[in-house]
């Protein structure tokens, strides 16, 4: 017996009043016919129309959307995929869109389909114009001429599919659902059609959703019969519940973790490219960072490598300006810029820049960005540039550089990610001129880049071929201006059990896991 | 001074106290640079949306005028919504301050349980191993910064032997498939209303790490002080006296010697009950427990400031009125305090 | 008496340890193996390396040496010690002093301002201020110290109120000495030395919560080491690479037990004088 097994057994011996009936039993009564996830952060809105954050990942599969993104991956191209929407066609001009709906399915509530349906809830999130309501901006009008058919009308043209196949503001929602407040729908209330629907909600603790008997599409083998969305904040205890197969699925582990868990048999580590992007924008408003050169210098001594190595564990990939691949729009060949510490230093002998004082902004308790921030500094101190880290909370973060350029900081490092999958909305958020900085937060202007912007989205309904080239010259320029360092691709890693089966991640979604397809080994 | 107006002082002082702190909040809440409007637009708003949420919050209005309007609302208990959720606070309240006040009430008799009894087991054998090791116990026990601590515990007894649940306040196999009917959001207590054994069990075992954490500090605090206190005592006259009547060491520190002690441990009592409320932002965001010090530290981070207020209030209230209540029994016990 | 037979044998060993720290922390560019690591230069070809020479407390995830690390993390502890008490007593003494020799409607008023204080839980306080405030090594001294001066307030105002009927000060009122003067020349020395005592023995509990503070991702700012961050930064390691947060947690709670021993033996050294 070895001493720590001695241990054991008279501490054993010691808790024996407290041996533990519930906790190890786990899932007593037929638990692998339960999935569930340890999601990292809770649920803060289960409105459908309002909901714009990690409630996603509950959403996703309580309510469906018209439509849904499928991405591509290697030779085969993105697509999207018909889901209560059974067929679309788009008029000339991109302005009109008739969407035929699918037969026979049947919301949470009993009552069916219909496009009168369809109306009400997209009409109810453009009404309450809260979190991501801004995707159906351009609407104008939307009509149900027959119970099956939904014609929606635009001001502009723009790629209706992929608005409704959006992870946030897209979801249809019963008519009588649709009468309710925010407050019914976060008490644990829903109004779907999708596989699932919500039992139980605890707050900050759990969601628990039950297979929906009437769904319109036929539930997998061995699929799973309860799905409990459990709040994990702590990752220590997300990675535990995991190995010790109290929970199916998590992510946001930190990545040193990750080779001790791939050797896991029990468990399957999931790697993909995300749509989220990681990324430094500089002040472009305060001197010296309003030279190009100066700015171009810093993205030069930026240690790409390093960073991708040292704070992922080598998984995320180089950003070729702000679209990550994946996103229609995205660059391979952009100019961007290898680390270069001589080249970075004639860049600031050109300027006469010998000394510099700079600060970087970014989210406290961000180990990703304080790991850029760190490697970044020891690489600007060997050019006599000073960089102080100065980590804040993201609401303070983004307060202080919203209110004054001049007094705001040198460099702010944040992540984007796309409410619907397109180009647009990365840079008309990021880079398009501003009057009032929101989230343009390099105060970066360029009428040409402004231009190139406006022109995509115009042609994105209509000609994508030709929206895609305006996109590439905006982000070429971009690049060229070093309007920001572009850090990396976040890499989406998802932990699973091993005997978890048609797990597949789609990075339009962020964390989700479409539960239906899923089901347990053996 | 009579009693009754010693109790009438007391009680007026704690008044003034919650209304001090409540302008305290109120201040470091003006301090904070962010914008409450963007944080109750939810998250990633458009400009258009924070623009509105101002308007909602009336964010406008003038300062003195939403000071009053503030301590009218924390006086009367309405909350308001958390700027971050627009979950209404005094419903998050109902079901965190129970979780920790649990944890308070046992770290606390934790703390008495083991401080108490060492203390005067080491005043009764002084210079023996066992006064020498309790006093080092006890200075450690004072010195060990809490969240190291509560890893430490956790790694031996969760993450190494697996003998005890990692964090967490109750099994979520037993939310899921059989979930308990909070009646007094006190675990243990439902437990055993609702006669559920398996529960009672699972929340003790959940209790006792993050319990254990918290009253380290205070236990070795109580075990210090009982200590001196009772060989203060043991030195006083009419000990020696029982002593050469020939009582045994037993019935003289217990049965003599203790009961001159309760005002000493009615300050550690306070103490301790003190400390778990404070200590508790710490313990429980490392044990994930559902309480209020991880409420509100969650708050801080993300300037969600009537959460912020509201629970900040709420833990002030409940050690003001544990004060009060300690001054008052230590007033009927020993009538000379009220007269100081 | 020397200071080592006050101090006795536990004390002394005590004072040791404290000016062992000190020693480190002072010359730490001199003894710390890795100076340059120590103060935040990443070397990431040897990340997360077990303790084994030359890294005789291995490495983290950034490759530094954790000794050296450690070292450096005693200059922000120590200093942030030994600041929260000295800017408390900055802030305590006058108003313990005006409150006591003033008495009355000032001596309410003021001791009420520290029954607030007292009164806001102490932690919650700190963290609140230090939120408010943003991180960084001063802001943390800061939010500790508003909840530390009622404690040297009170101390100063009793202080002052048993001075105030002692002969010398009664005489040189009576002979017309001015208030401040009287304060400044007789009253404040008198009343420094038991709480300059007392503020010594605080250095060890001030810092352990500078090091609460620093956990919660609120004290100085990266890369500067701190260890309150440091075991932070290695929870997520723990216990699979344990050096990460044993090195710097064994830190704190050795030097908070020197304080808190030291502090003791000066205790008993003053009770043995009395």
């Amino acid at each position: 017996m070895k001493r720590r097994d001695v241990l054991k057994s008279a501490g054993l011996a010691g808790f024996a009043f407290l041996a533990p009936s519930a906790w190890t039993i786990a899932v007593a009564q037929d638990g692998s016919r339960i999935l569930t996830l340890a999601n990292p952060t809770g649920f803060p809105d289960l409105d459908p129309s309002t909901s714009f954050s990690n409630d996603g990942l509950v959403l996703a599969n309580v309510y469906e959307g018209l439509t849904r993104y499928i991405p591509g991956s290697g030779d085969t191209p993105a697509k999207v995929e018909p889901v209560l929407a059974e067929s679309w066609t788009t008029s000339e001009d991109g302005l009109t869109w008739t969407f035929t709906l699918r037969q026979g399915v049947k919301f949470h509530d009993g009552t069916d389909l219909t496009a009168a349906a369809v109306k009400g809830a997209i009409e109810r999130t453009m009404k309450i114009g809260g979190g991501a309501a801004f995707i159906w901006g351009a609407v104008t009008g939307i009509e149900a001429p027959d119970p099956q058919t939904v014609v929606i009308t635009l001001s502009s043209p723009q790629p209706l599919d992929m608005i409704a196949a959006a992870g946030f503001a897209a979801w249809i929602i019963s008519p009588a659902a649709q009468a309710q407040d925010s407050a019914w729908f976060n008490a644990g209330n829903d109004g779907g059609t999708g596989p699932f629907r919500i039992d139980s909600y605890e707050p900050g603790q759990r969601v628990i959703a039950s297979r929906f008997a009437d769904h319109w599409a036929q539930a997998p083998d061995g699929g799973f019969d309860k799905v409990s969305f459990e709040v994990v904040e702590d990752s220590v205890l997300a990675q535990n519940m995991l190995e010790g197969g109290q929970a199916d699925w998590t992510y946001g582990l930190p990545y040193d973790n990750l080779e001790s868990l791939k050797a896991n048999p029990d468990l399957t580590v999931v790697s993909n490219p995300s749509f989220e992007t990681l990324f430094g924008l500089y002040n472009t408003k305060r001197a010296p960072l309003d030279k190009v050169k100066v700015r171009q210098a810093l993205s030069l001594a930026f240690p790409y490598d390093d960073v991708i190595s040292a704070g992922t564990a080598g998984l995320g990939s180089r950003a070729y300006g702000v679209l990550p691949q994946g996103i229609w729009g995205h660059d391979p060949d952009a100019p961007i810029p290898n680390t270069d510490l001589e080249a970075a230093r004639a860049l600031l002998a050109e300027e006469g820049v010998t000394s510099l004082d700079l600060t970087m902004t970014y989210a406290t308790s961000d180990p990703l960005e304080q790991v850029a921030g760190e490697l970044w500094k020891a690489n600007l101190e060997q050019l006599g540039i000073n960089l102080t880290l100065q980590p804040m909370a993201w609401e303070a973060q983004w307060e202080m550089a919203k209110a004054d350029p001049a007094a705001a900081q040198d460099i702010f490092v944040m992540y984007w990610w796309p409410t619907y999958v397109t180009p647009y909305d990365y840079l008309v958020s990021l880079f398009r001129s501003e009057e009032a900085p929101n989230y343009n937060l390099g105060y970066y202007a360029n009428p040409e880049v402004d231009a190139l912007i406006d022109s995509g989205a115009t042609l994105a309904g209509t000609d994508r071929a030709g929206a895609e080239a305006a996109f590439k010259a905006a982000q070429r320029k971009i690049v060229e201006e070093a309007a920001a360092v572009f850090i990396l691709d976040k890499p989406n890693i998802h932990v699973t059990r091993a005997d978890l089966q048609g797990y597949v991640d789609n990075p339009a979604y962020g964390h989700v896991v479409f539960a239906d397809s899923l089901s347990r080994k053996g | 001074m009579g009693l009754g107006r010693y109790l009438l002082r007391r009680l007026a002082l704690s008044a003034l106290v919650v209304l001090g702190v409540t302008f305290l909040v109120f201040v470091a809440a003006q301090v904070v640079p962010s914008d409450p409007a963007a944080l109750y637009a939810g998250p990633r708003p458009t400009a258009a949306q924070i623009e509105k949420a101002r308007a909602e919050l009336h964010l406008d209005a003038p300062l003195p005028e939403r000071f009053a309007s503030f301590a009218v609302a924390m006086a009367s208990g309405d909350f308001g919504v958390s700027y971050k959720s627009r979950r209404p606070i005094a419903q998050d309240l109902r079901a965190y301050l129970p979780a920790t006040l649990e944890l308070a009430a046992v770290s606390t008799l934790l703390a008495l349980i083991i401080g108490i009894p060492a203390g005067a087991m080491s005043a009764a054998r002084r210079g023996s191993w066992f006064d020498r090791a309790g006093g080092f116990g006890a200075i450690a026990a004072v010195a060990m910064p809490t969240f190291f601590l509560a890893m430490l515990l956790q790694a031996i007894f969760a993450q190494s032997l697996g003998l005890l649940p990692l964090s967490g306040r109750l099994s979520r196999e037993i939310a899921i498939s059989a979930p308990l009917e909070t009646v007094t959001g006190f675990t243990l207590i439902d437990a055993v209303l609702a006669g559920r054994f398996d529960v009672l069990r699972d929340a003790a075992a959940h209790l006792i790490l993050p319990a254990l954490t918290l009253a380290a500090y205070p236990a070795g605090i109580a075990m210090r002080l009982t200590r001196s206190a009772m060989i203060e005592i043991l030195g006083r006259r009419h000990i020696l006296a029982v002593r050469a009547l020939g009582l045994s060491p037993a019935r003289i520190l217990f049965g003599h010697a203790l009961p001159n002690a309760i005002c000493p441990a009615l300050t550690i009592l306070g103490l301790s009950f003190a400390y778990a409320l404070t200590g508790a932002v710490l313990v429980e965001i490392i044990f994930a427990w559902p309480g209020l010090g991880r409420y509100v530290s969650e708050a801080v981070l993300s300037k969600d400031f009537p959460v912020i207020a509201a629970a900040t209030f709420v833990v002030t209230l409940c050690y003001v009125a544990m004060n009060l209540v300690l001054d008052l029994v230590q007033a009927l016990l020993d009538p000379r305090v009220a007269l100081q | 008496m020397t200071l080592f037979s006050r101090l006795g044998p536990k004390g002394t060993i005590a004072l040791a340890v404290v000016a062992a720290f000190l020693l480190l922390a002072v010359l730490a560019p001199w003894l710390a193996p890795f100076p340059e690591q120590g103060a935040g230069a990443p070397n990431i070809a040897e990340k997360f390396l077990p303790p084994m020479p030359p890294h005789l407390l291995g490495t983290d995830h950034l490759g530094r040496d954790m000794l050296s690390r450690v070292i450096y993390g005693g200059r922000v502890s120590l200093s942030s010690g030994l600041l929260i008490v000295l800017v408390s007593l900055a802030v305590g003494l006058p108003i313990g002093m005006i409150a006591g020799y003033a008495g009355g409607w000032w001596d309410e008023a003021l001791m009420r301002l520290t029954d607030v204080f007292l009164a806001f839980p102490a932690l919650l306080l700190a963290v609140l201020m230090a939120a408010a405030l943003g991180p960084g090594l001063l802001n943390a001294v800061l939010a500790v110290a508003v909840t530390w001066w009622p404690w040297y307030a009170r101390m100063a105002r009793a202080e002052v109120l048993t001075l105030r009927s002692q002969p010398y000060v009664e005489a040189a009122r009576l002979m017309g000495v001015s208030n401040s003067r009287i304060l400044l020349r007789h009253v404040l020395p008198a009343a420094l030395r038991p709480l300059s005592v007392q503020a010594a023995m605080d250095v060890g509990p001030a810092l352990l919560t500078a090091s609460a503070l620093s956990f919660l991702g609120l004290g100085a700012l990266p890369p500067t080491a701190d260890w309150g961050q440091i075991v932070d930064a290695g929870r997520k390691f723990f216990p699979e690479r344990w050096w990460y947060s044993v090195a710097p947690g064994m830190a704190i709670f050795v030097l908070a037990l020197a304080f808190a021993a030291l502090g003791d033996a000066l205790r008993d050294g003053e009770q043995k004088d009395a």
